[in-house]
């Protein structure tokens, strides 16, 4: 299948600063793409350059099998919601919601009774009905994102550009969306790139994900894979559920400056004797009483208890090394008791090997 | 008055309260609210002193008996027959109108584009600034050197004359140019077209960009974008900035003395004649009116827009 979008070697400078540098990735028809990155990764950057606000400096955007440098935004059929929403304040949601249909330059041979219809549509659709004469301040924060949404999905654009949609939510209502976004989608069959710097948005969201890192396209996968299989310790770090080891390997271990770890089993060792890093995740490392050393075909390192967060199916504790690096410990509740954990006790934490990844 | 309302409520609510909850303390007494009236008391007393007073005696002294040589407190209507009853002071306040809605044109004409450029497309916060303050450079001079430096820009032998003569495209100077009703409104325009720039860029600049952007993205050319967005968004600029202008217009006179040769005679000018020749009664009849029209212009402008949603 022809993909729907194409970027080939985008590259977006800002004096000596590189935004984008060399971005290339191509987006299926009516696939749900998550853009993954922390702030300041280029993610806008990226959205603005393929809604047509912004030029790229080198590379090309291929949009439906046609170059589109030189098609200005309002003529490129592409949607994009905007991360504060952008809605136009002066106007009742319904207003809002038909400005794309009343006012764009092409296709302008619809009936007013058709757009009518097709607002109203829309509208029910988001689920704003009653809402239609209210003004912008009249409305709260979910019902303004709906208004975004129907404004941007009324003029049926083949690619939907969300810019952190959800960002401006509270978190219950971010769960909410998610889901109605998720629906959307699928009703309407529209491309949806959907740029967050949320890991688990990202991971809950998208068919296929793509993580930016300082400009340039760290991974593009498939959720599960990116989360099981993170492509750099770029990648592990963004999906904040990896604590990470800077060091080399060693013959059979990997050397860092908090221990050593045999390598034995574990996924893709790095080359021995290059610096890399090693990362074992959250909730696969197993803290026990000191007393209870770790074996030699296990992995560890031994460590005080900081604290701990509770977040209702898991708790996640931090512990710190002699040295001082924090080494976060997730137990799922579903799995382990609760932990209870001794204030600046010090304890062994183990891990499988296998479980570990080596980055080279 | 208003705190006694006030404080009658609080003794209902208390009231209740105590009711309720017999045995819960009745909630300390707000006095906040009532010093707070304070604050404003020397606004009241400063405004009420020289504005209110004065305003109601200057329609009380328009009824007193004007004679030659003196003013006397009997009352009489005879100063707003003679007003209503002169060609002369009835042509006034047409010039008056006439001027102030030449003027409110040529500003807003002069202006909104400038305002436009500052506020939407210079992007650098700073460089705004600067546009703007070049906007206010010429307020460091007098106001009457501003006004008469127009003598030699547009007089026969001026400079605009001159070189249109040189360059041969007149063979006679254009003697409209000054003393005239157009010199008054050139003139006027230089000096008042700030006042409507800045609040019009300052509306301007409040647009999130963002906004005219996802306009573009739903398919919107420049000019739809300016007539659904931009322009309704900048109204509020605009009818301050209209207030403005209006009210020093209508109360304008030494403009049209420096530039029109006294030819032009506006309401302000009449005032200042009548004070001159001691016709303090008559001078308070063309007073009053002026304020009226100026009220009810301002009035009108306000009802465009609501003001109240905007700050």
């Amino acid at each position: 299948m022809q993909p729907l979008l194409t970027l080939n070697g985008i590259e977006r400078r800002y004096g000596d600063v590189a935004a984008l540098d060399g971005v290339s990735f191509s987006v299926a028809p009516g696939a749900y793409v998550a853009l993954l990155g922390p702030s300041g990764s280029g993610k806008t950057t990226l959205l603005r350059v393929i809604a047509g606000f912004e030029q790229p400096d080198a590379g090309h955007v291929v949009f439906d099998g046609r170059r589109i440098r030189d098609i200005p935004t309002h003529r490129r059929g592409i949607g994009i919601v905007f991360q504060n929403f952008a809605l136009f304040p002066h106007l009742t949601v319904e207003k809002n919601v038909s400005f794309g249909l009343l006012n764009r330059e092409s296709e302008t041979n619809m009936d007013r009774r058709a757009i009518d219809a097709k607002v109203r549509d829309m509208i029910a659709l988001v689920g704003l009905k009653g809402l239609e004469s209210r003004d912008m301040h009249q409305i709260s924060g979910g019902q303004r994102q709906r208004v975004a949404l129907a404004r941007t999905l009324v003029t049926e654009p083949r690619l939907v550009l969300l810019d952190e949609p959800l960002g401006a939510l509270d978190a219950n209502l971010r769960a909410r969306m998610r889901d109605e976004l998720r629906s959307l989608h699928d009703r309407l069959g529209v491309t949806f790139l959907h740029v967050t710097g949320s890991e688990a948005e990202a991971l809950a969201m998208g068919d296929t994900i793509i993580v930016l890192d300082r400009g340039r396209i760290a991974q593009v996968d498939l959720a599960e894979s990116i989360y099981n299989h993170p492509a750099s310790p770029q990648v592990a770090r963004l999906l904040n559920c990896y604590n990470l080891f800077e060091g080399a390997v060693e013959g059979r271990e990997f050397v860092s400056s908090v221990g050593r770890f045999p390598l034995d089993g574990a996924r893709a060792p790095g080359r021995p004797g290059k610096a890399s890093a090693y990362a074992i995740r959250h909730d696969r490392i197993a803290v026990r009483p000191v007393d209870r050393p770790i074996s030699p075909d296990e992995a560890g390192l031994a460590a005080t208890f900081v604290a701990s967060e509770y977040s209702g199916s898991s708790v996640l504790s931090f512990f710190a090394t002699a040295g001082g690096q924090v080494i976060e410990v997730e137990d799922h509740l579903s799995l382990r008791e609760p932990p209870n954990y001794a204030q600046k006790q010090g304890y062994a934490l183990a891990w499988e090997p296998r479980d570990a990844l080596v980055f080279a | 008055m208003v705190a006694t309302r006030d404080e009658s409520e609080m003794t209902t609510t208390t009231t209740t309260i105590a009711a309720e909850n017999a045995h819960v303390d009745p909630p300390p007494r707000n006095n906040g609210a009532r010093v707070a009236y304070w604050l404003i008391a020397p606004g009241v007393v400063w405004m009420g002193l020289f504005l209110v007073l004065p305003m109601l005696m200057i329609v009380y002294v328009s009824f007193w008996t004007q004679t030659t040589f003196k003013i006397e407190p009997i009352l009489t209507t005879k100063s707003w027959v003679t007003f209503f009853a002169s060609d002369t002071y009835l042509g006034a306040l047409g010039t008056t109108v006439r001027i102030w809605l030449t003027v409110l044109a040529t500003t807003l004409l002069v202006g909104y584009p400038s305002a436009l450029f500052v506020g939407l497309f210079v992007k650098n916060k700073t460089i705004q600034t600067v546009l703007l303050t070049l906007c206010v450079i010429p307020f460091w001079t007098s106001f009457l050197i501003r006004v008469l430096a127009w003598r030699p820009m547009l007089g026969k032998e001026g400079a605009i004359n001159l070189i249109l003569m040189k360059f041969g495209i007149i063979t006679q100077p254009i003697e409209a140019l000054l003393f005239s009703d157009l010199s008054v409104v050139i003139g006027m325009t230089q000096i008042y077209c700030v006042f409507m720039v800045g609040p019009i860029a300052f509306m301007l600049a409040r647009i999130d960009p963002n906004i005219i952007e996802a306009a573009r993205d739903l398919g919107a050319g420049f000019w739809r974008i300016f007539r659904t967005i931009i322009l309704p968004l900048s109204m509020p600029g605009v009818v301050v900035g209209a207030i403005f202008v209006s009210v020093m217009v209508l109360g304008e006179f030494a403009t049209s003395a420096a530039l029109s040769g006294r030819k032009v005679n506006l309401l302000g000018n009449i005032i200042v004649t009548q004070v001159g020749s001691l016709k303090w009664a008559f001078a308070a009849v063309a007073g009053v009116i002026l304020t009226i029209v100026i009220g009810a212009v301002v009035a009108g402008l306000l009802r465009i827009v609501d003001l109240r949603n905007e700050l």
